[in-house]
């Protein structure tokens, strides 16, 4: 026999409001809470945050040893596992904890932008179809699907090492991308030998493919610029074709996070580690299990960059043949929402976990790419299915509030039996099409759970991080022709 | 399969699992049999070839669960191969043996990513046991 009912409401938790577009759920909410949980909304939001467990979830990260400041959910927050989605934590590297859950089992999901020299105008109808359509066939998509490339077990464990720094040497990426990536698309910290075998089998011939779930390519139009320095600094116009990629890394990741949340669960006790919720298994930082699944952990995103940079290449041979030497695609960034980074942060080293939060350095920070030091760290936010992304920029004071952090999408506000029940997938993909998006999607279930009303409005959470100053609005983006996963 | 049941539950982003049977044994074949229609997408399939046999061992029950499901995805993800019938030869609280009967798929039709410890629950009650278990999709 087989159901479906609905969720359990969950209990309320007590909280101030200390500006327009922040809330703070104090230290003393909860016995077992060592700093107090910050959620960055507006009173919307925030009405749609309180309706799930996103709150209880946020306070269970406030109760993990070495937490330092605030435990922090971003305006698209919603309910995860573990973890909060668009949550933040930082731990002192020193008596802190690296935990597998706070990163997710999608290791390095993230977004990267591409610009092309090309108007909306010229391309047309016809062309944009045409290129929409050998997009969805030389990006393999789906769950379990492969890539068109194929690599050694002797070049997965150097993708794994040195990411895009290989793919270069492949060919597989220009000199200049390496600059444009967030950690240059190569994290020093990778230790192959930390992957199991099983995640290579698993996830090993998936590179350069986009997997399913809420991952596409977009093929989009800069609608709107709202600041000319920093839009021109990226290289950005109004009018002009660009491309959206949003992936990670696809089995691979998954079954790194599937060994170590095992791995930790089996040595909490050991390290003294009481928690509330299992799946925050943890160990510390400087313990030979935080170390070793760090180093894991910066291998699968390794991967995840090159998955994202091999998706490029194709990207780019499409457009040369649709459009011969116009159709050049420059590579405008690229940026994480699933990670913990080692960062310093005054005088502390953190580590910091973004779990469906991007990282938003400023202008004078070391780690921004020395093309946008003058704008800040460029922060990529995909909306839902069919509506606007933006392109932000981080902000010095980010650093300060936020950890240099801020939101990474529209967040879901719906599940997908919700979702399915409003509309579905044909009636989704027709929505789509009379507003003159060229849609290709083979699964209609996928298209229903991923429809724009399943989540929270991008404009606003956008608008949020916008106010408080943890990025700053650039451009906006709407979609022209949408590849799902 | 006697009194197994199992139901989905709503949840903002992932997928939520309740299932109950009598036996711990029964409990992992209903949830099994639930993550292989999940993943064909629930479309009755009728299995073929020869039982295969699927082992895993853990530290607890909760965790021999998830361990359970997650052995599931992995071979539905590497192999193209759908469990979803399943006779537990050996169900201890750190040891589950099965052979299992399923599908050959061209690709896994689905997109769940793992079975996740949060919210985890196996217990006791007077109509047998009862489970929870939240994927990430």
């Amino acid at each position: 026999m087989s159901s479906i009912s609905e969720a359990p409401s969950a209990p309320a938790l007590p909280s101030v409001r200390l500006n327009a577009n922040l809330v703070e759920i104090p230290a003393s909410a909860r016995s077992d809470m060592r700093v107090p949980a910050r959620v960055w909304a507006d009173e919307e939001l925030w009405r749609q945050i309180s309706r799930d467990r996103t709150l209880q979830q946020l306070v269970n990260v406030a109760t993990l040893p070495g937490i330092a400041g605030s435990a922090q959910a971003m305006p698209d927050a919603h309910e995860g596992y573990g973890f909060p989605v668009g949550g933040v934590a930082a731990f002192r590297a020193g008596d802190g904890v690296i935990s597998p859950g706070g990163v997710g089992y999608d290791i390095n999901c993230g977004v990267r932008l591409l610009a092309s020299e090309v108007e909306a105008a010229e391309l047309g109808r016809s062309r944009l179809e045409g290129i929409v359509h050998d997009l969805a066939r030389s990006i393999p998509s789906g769950m379990g699907r492969g890539s068109h490339l194929r690599f050694t077990a002797a070049d997965l464990d150097r993708v794994l090492a040195q990411g895009c720094s290989y793919l270069a040497e492949r060919g597989l990426a220009l000199p200049e991308d390496l600059a444009v990536i967030e950690a240059g698309g190569a994290l020093a910290a990778a230790d192959p030998a930390g992957v199991s075998q099983r995640a290579k089998e698993r996830g090993g011939g998936q590179l350069g493919s986009l997997g399913s779930g809420n991952h596409f390519v977009e093929v989009q139009r800069v609608e709107k610029i709202f600041d000319l320095q920093a839009a021109e600094a990226l290289g950005l116009r109004t009018g002009q074709v660009v491309i959206l990629i949003h992936t990670g890394s696809r089995g691979l990741g998954h079954q790194v996070c599937t060994d170590y949340v095992r791995a930790m669960d089996a040595v909490m006790l050991r390290h003294g580690i009481q928690l509330p919720d299992r799946e925050l298994a943890c160990a510390p930082f400087e313990s030979p299990e935080g170390r070793k699944y760090f180093g894991a952990m910066c291998a699968a995103a390794n991967f995840a960059f090159s998955n994202r940079q091999a998706i490029t290449y194709a990207a780019r041979e499409v457009f040369r043949r649709a459009l011969g030497d116009g159709g050049r695609l420059h590579l405008v960034y690229d940026v994480a929402h699933n990670m913990a980074k080692l960062e310093r942060h005054g005088a502390e080293d953190l580590v910091v976990h973004r779990k469906g939060a991007t990282r938003a350095f400023g202008p004078s920070h070391p780690e921004t790419p020395e093309a946008y030091r003058r704008i800040g760290q460029p922060v990529l936010i995909p909306g839902s299915m069919g509506t606007a992304s933006w392109v932000l920029v981080g902000t010095d004071a980010g650093l300060g509030l936020s950890f240099g952090s801020t939101c990474h999408g529209a967040g879901r506000a719906m599940s997908r039996r919700a979702a399915k029940k409003v509309q579905g997938g044909d009636e989704v993909r027709k929505a789509l099409e009379e507003r003159g998006i060229v849609v290709r999607c083979a699964s209609a279930g996928e298209l229903a759970e991923e429809a724009p009303h399943a989540y929270k409005d991008v404009d606003r959470v956008v608008e949020v991080v916008h106010q408080a100053g943890l990025a700053r609005k650039v451009a906006r983006l709407v979609p022209l022709g949408v590849i799902k996963g | 399969m006697g009194a197994s049941w199992h139901r989905w539950i709503d949840h903002t982003s992932e997928v939520q699992l309740q299932v109950g049977a009598e036996s711990f044994g029964g409990l992992a074949a209903e949830a099994g049999r639930a993550l292989g229609l999940l993943l064909l997408r629930g479309v009755p399939p009728e299995v073929a070839g020869p039982p295969r046999e699927l082992e895993v061992s853990s530290a607890d029950r909760e965790a021999l669960l998830v361990d359970w499901l997650n052995e599931i995805l992995f071979v539905a993800e590497t192999e193209r191969w759908v469990p979803v019938e399943f006779e537990i030869r050996d169900a201890s609280p750190i040891r589950l043996r099965a052979a299992a009967r399923g599908v050959e798929v061209e690709e896994p039709p689905s997109n769940v990513k793992a079975a996740t410890f949060h919210g985890l629950r196996v217990e006791e009650r007077d109509d047998g046991l009862h489970a929870e278990v939240i994927f990430d999709v």
